[in-house]
């Protein structure tokens, strides 16, 4: 058997070379004496879009390493997808991370560590490999997410995040056991051919498996009933890990249940389509309800963001290609305005301090350029048309709806127009309030600017010229569904 | 038979009273127990190389950590307080015990059909080298990135 594995060690260059990055990263912070600690964002997002460009040497083509992952074009898009979002983290983190935190090199190196953990999650195609995959995603956010360690707030989010972590890890592990013990495997495709055929000598082991499978994951996407650490990690953590989090680490644990899902448990799609509606419709409704009554603009992007997650579990329930093509789109709409977002209220918060709802009072007469591309972005998260999150909104609702779930596209319609309210209220601060006497405007850094507008192009480009991304998410899924 | 239900009874006895007693130094010495008859268990399924590492680092080094750990922890911060929790967690896991139990019982567990391995050691280094080197490799970037946020979190500075 050993001698047909396919060992191609050149297929991991990408992820050898973030290793190499995180290594070189670390020894500049230790070594180099004059070497100015503000560089290291800069030589992390270059390494980081240096491996992007790299990794597009494999689009449209096919290959698996000894069977535990496929680099295929599904995988190149999250390849490209999860670093350039670190990219733009480490960028809008530079100015954050030298007022605020220590030890920059471990922050930068720990970013693009965790990137190879989000990538093999989306590319393995076996459990254990995606299991110690996510574990390092996690491992990385449980460290980052305490980081600024002199704050209360930081270490219990960081605390309860690594607590329930392990937990929902347990859970997750537990379930795999089940899976492997009625399938005789771990490999996506032998899954799915154990079950191809008569499941009732073993199907409530199967069904525990299911259930403890999307216990452990849906924890790591922060799905209702498992979102309980969210708004503590996301108000404890640093802003722009709050912005990872709120990316990486919930599109990668979607890239894992795309692949787990089509590739593993699509025979038996009775048993489980139930539960993963029955979880997007819980958390669309907790996450948009709960989020009308914050007054922490994190806790109120943690909330929202678990609306989000609502949406993009209602695309795993129904799922097939159509679907998951969709899916892809919206996360990837949903992260450029995500990041577009979190760059204004990093910057905002770099100027002023100011992190409450009420703290954005002014905003438009002091930096207009972000109280702008913030408006956008808020627009944009709520659906509103010419921006991305229409479009993809849009896109991912009407695949659902096909598929049979209308009731749930229903609530889903419903949740949105929430949203759109708590969001204004954002708005109306940044607009409608004066600010105090004698706050005059303030000076925006030119990176923040030009990244600011970057992002905002993003989202108007994804909400005027979607066919673009949707394609490029077309190819990416088709092998899913082979 | 006799070893296994003794060696279970000894693991889900000693599981069962980490969680009653109330000196929390004493449910470190029950959890040690506990993973000495899980090793045990092991070894009943021909799986030795497993039951030594369990002994070596569960029952040996990881036990020695916690009770460190205890014995630095000042008194009043330890030891398991009651709480208003206790009934809905007692039925909780009433629920899960039951529906594991009867999903193990229910189930017609799929076996493997081929011959005891003669050494489970080279088979495991074997396996780890071969197809699962990549799991392999990923497990020591995990470790790599535990050691860097225990450092830094940690470090005073």
């Amino acid at each position: 058997m050993s001698s047909e594995l396919n060992l191609d060690y050149s297929l991991l260059t990408p992820e050898f070379c973030l290793a190499g990055l995180a290594a070189l990263i670390l020894a500049l912070d230790l070594f180099v004496d004059d070497f100015r600690k503000s560089w290291l964002p800069y030589v992390a997002a270059a390494g980081l879009a240096a491996v992007l460009a790299l990794s597009l040497g494999w689009v449209n083509k096919e290959s698996d390493f000894a069977g535990l992952l496929s680099v295929d074009n599904y995988t190149t898009f999250f390849r490209v997808f999860f670093m350039a979002t670190a990219a733009v983290v480490a960028l809008v983190s530079a100015q954050f991370v030298q007022d605020k935190l220590r030890h920059p090199g471990e922050y930068y190196a720990l970013l693009v560590l965790s990137t190879i953990g989000a990538i093999y999650m989306a590319a393995s195609r076996e459990l254990l490999t995606a299991y110690i995959s996510l574990e390092l995603l996690s491992f990385c956010l449980f460290v980052l997410v305490s980081y600024a360690k002199h704050e209360r707030r930081s270490n219990e989010g960081g605390l309860k995040y690594m607590l329930l972590g392990a937990f929902a890890s347990a859970i997750l592990l537990y379930g795999i056991s089940m899976i492997y013990g009625t399938s005789g495997s771990t490999f996506y495709a032998d899954i799915a051919a154990a079950y191809a055929g008569d499941t009732s000598a073993f199907d409530l082991a199967l069904l525990l498996g299911l259930v403890m499978v999307l216990a452990g994951l849906g924890f790591k996407v922060a799905a209702v009933p498992f979102h309980m650490w969210t708004p503590d990690a996301y108000e404890g953590a640093p802003l722009p890990i709050t912005a990872y989090l709120s990316a990486t680490s919930k599109v990668a644990g979607f890239a894992l249940l795309l692949r787990l899902f089509s590739g593993a448990f699509m025979p038996v799609l009775d048993d489980w389509q139930w539960i993963v509606a029955a979880l997007a419709a819980m958390t669309m409704v907790l996450g948009n309800l709960v989020a009308l009554q914050q007054h922490n603009i994190k806790r109120l992007l943690a909330y929202s963001s678990i609306g989000q997650v609502g949406y993009m579990l209602m695309a795993i329930a129904a799922l097939s290609a159509a679907t998951s093509s969709a899916l892809l789109l919206h996360m990837t709409g949903y992260v450029i305005t995500n990041l577009a977002a979190f760059t204004c209220i990093i910057a905002w918060y770099n100027l002023t301090g100011r992190d409450e709802i009420s703290g954005f009072r002014g905003m438009a007469e002091r930096t207009p350029l972000l109280a702008a591309a913030l408006t956008a972005a808020l627009f944009s998260l709520s659906g509103m048309p010419l921006f991305a999150g229409f479009f993809t909104k849009f896109m991912l609702f009407q695949a659902v709806a096909d598929e049979g779930f209308l009731w749930l596209t229903v609530i889903a319609v419903v949740m949105s127009f929430v949203s759109l309210y708590y969001y204004l209220l954002v708005i109306r601060e940044i607009y409608v309030s004066k600010p105090e006497e004698g706050e005059e405007r303030l000076p925006v850094p030119a990176l923040i600017s030009g990244l600011t507008v970057a992002l905002t192009i993003g989202v108007f480009y994804v909400g005027i010229f979607p066919r673009h991304l949707l394609d490029v998410a077309e190819e990416a899924t088709k092998l899913l569904f082979a | 038979m006799i070893a296994f239900w003794t060696l279970a009874a000894l693991a889900v006895t000693s599981a069962a009273m980490i969680i009653v007693v109330r000196n929390l130094l004493h449910a470190v010495l029950f959890l040690i127990l506990s993973f000495v008859g899980i090793a045990g268990l092991y070894i009943t399924m021909s799986a030795d190389f497993v039951a030594v590492a369990q002994v070596l680092i569960y029952a040996g080094a990881i036990s020695v950590l916690m009770i460190f750990a205890v014995m630095l922890t000042p008194r009043s911060d330890r030891d398991n307080a009651g709480n208003m929790l206790q009934a809905p967690a007692l039925v909780l896991s009433g629920l899960v015990i039951t529906a594991v139990s009867m999903v193990a019982v229910e189930t017609d567990w799929r076996l493997a059909d081929r011959v005891a391995f003669e050494s489970t050691a080279t088979e495991i280094g074997d396996a780890l080298v071969s197809p699962f080197v990549l799991p392999f490799e990923i497990a020591s970037v995990v470790l790599v990135v535990a050691m860097i946020g225990a450092i830094v979190l940690v470090r005073e500075d």
